[in-house]
């Protein structure tokens, strides 16, 4: 029985053996209690945009620092390979002769999460060496450009944005 | 998953003619809460996988963390529908997340004093962090009001 076993130390529990199924266990394990560290703060900090916008722009700040976008992308991966991983034992649940099956699935979403986190990671983190535009770039043109506000970044030096507040959409802005 | 291996099998008195009797009403209804917990995971983790993944794909890769600022959450959530939406997946990933936690600690945590303290810690960080997030979440309006 499984619970006979009894790690007394972490080079005690690697010699377990239990093959694919128990590191689909462990990562979901490990990815779920990432995540929950992760909510935690998250929901606190996005939360604090209703009262203190000005602060909250700041924490902003935090959250675009390279080493934040890497963790970002961690985030991502774990909650891809969580879900997939969680569908994969609702399947194996509710639909029994998908056990007969659980090792191929567990490999399946092992190489669905792997080959998906590709794109994601391309799309996050290029930018960060210059290889292709932020993503939504181009939502966030045109949304500035409706609402009024005209950025000039292509002529100017790096870093440096000239806002142009214009008609009366501009004014809205000056509340906060 | 997670009560496996109880220190003390608990049953109820022992028949004549072998066997147990049903055991009493406080394992029932711990039993039955994990039932409800085993089903409030699959159903919970069934929308979430919809839920988290259009919010990571909407942020992250849509919208850009580069683009974000205050104005564009507050815009978004000045349709309430999106409010309901964010209290809805909020909910949702901490109470899963905080049962999932709670899988954990009494897998690793055996001593019923350390158990309880550290169960209490998590619970109060979980739920604190739920209810200032669904609080911030409906008195939008009112906050607004105050902003403007």
């Amino acid at each position: 029985m499984a619970s006979d076993f009894r790690a007394r130390s972490l080079g005690h529990a690697l010699r377990y053996k239990g093959n694919a199924g128990m590191w689909t266990w462990l990562l979901h394990r490990v990815t779920g209690l990432g995540i929950l560290a992760f909510l935690i703060i998250h929901v606190i900090d996005t939360a604090v945009v209703v009262y203190w916008p000005d602060f909250y722009d700041h924490t902003l700040d935090i959250y675009r620092s390279p080493l934040f976008r890497v963790a970002e992308l961690l985030i991502f991966f774990a909650v891809l390979y969580h879900a997939l991983n969680g569908l994969r034992i609702i399947i194996q649940d509710f639909w029994p002769i998908a056990m007969l099956h659980q090792r191929r699935l567990a490999w399946a979403v092992s190489a669905i999460t792997a080959v998906a986190i590709l794109p994601v990671a391309w799309i996050m983190l290029a930018p960060l060496f210059g290889l292709r535009p932020e993503p939504g770039a181009e939502r966030h043109e045109r949304r500035m450009r409706e609402r009024g506000v005209v950025e000039v970044t292509a002529p100017a030096p790096e870093g440096m944005l000239l806002h142009v507040e214009a008609g009366p959409l501009g004014g809205t802005e000056g509340g906060r | 998953m997670s009560t496996v291996a109880e220190e003390t099998p608990e049953r109820g008195a022992r028949r004549r003619g072998g066997g147990y009797e049903r055991p009493g009403t406080e394992l029932q209804k711990k039993a039955k809460f994990e039932l409800y917990s085993w089903v409030f995971m699959r159903v919970s983790g069934l929308l979430l996988i919809f839920m988290t993944l259009y919010h990571l794909v909407w942020w992250n890769l849509l919208v850009g963390v580069e683009h974000l600022s205050a104005d564009l959450v507050l815009e978004r959530w000045s349709n309430p529908l999106w409010r309901l939406f964010n209290v809805g997946l909020a909910t949702f990933a901490l109470l899963h997340g905080l049962n999932g936690a709670r899988y954990s600690i009494e897998d690793y945590i055996r001593k019923p004093g350390a158990r309880k303290a550290v169960k209490a810690v998590v619970y109060f960080v979980v739920l604190a962090a739920l209810a200032w997030g669904i609080f911030a979440l409906l008195t939008y309006d009112f906050a607004s009001a105050s902003r403007r």
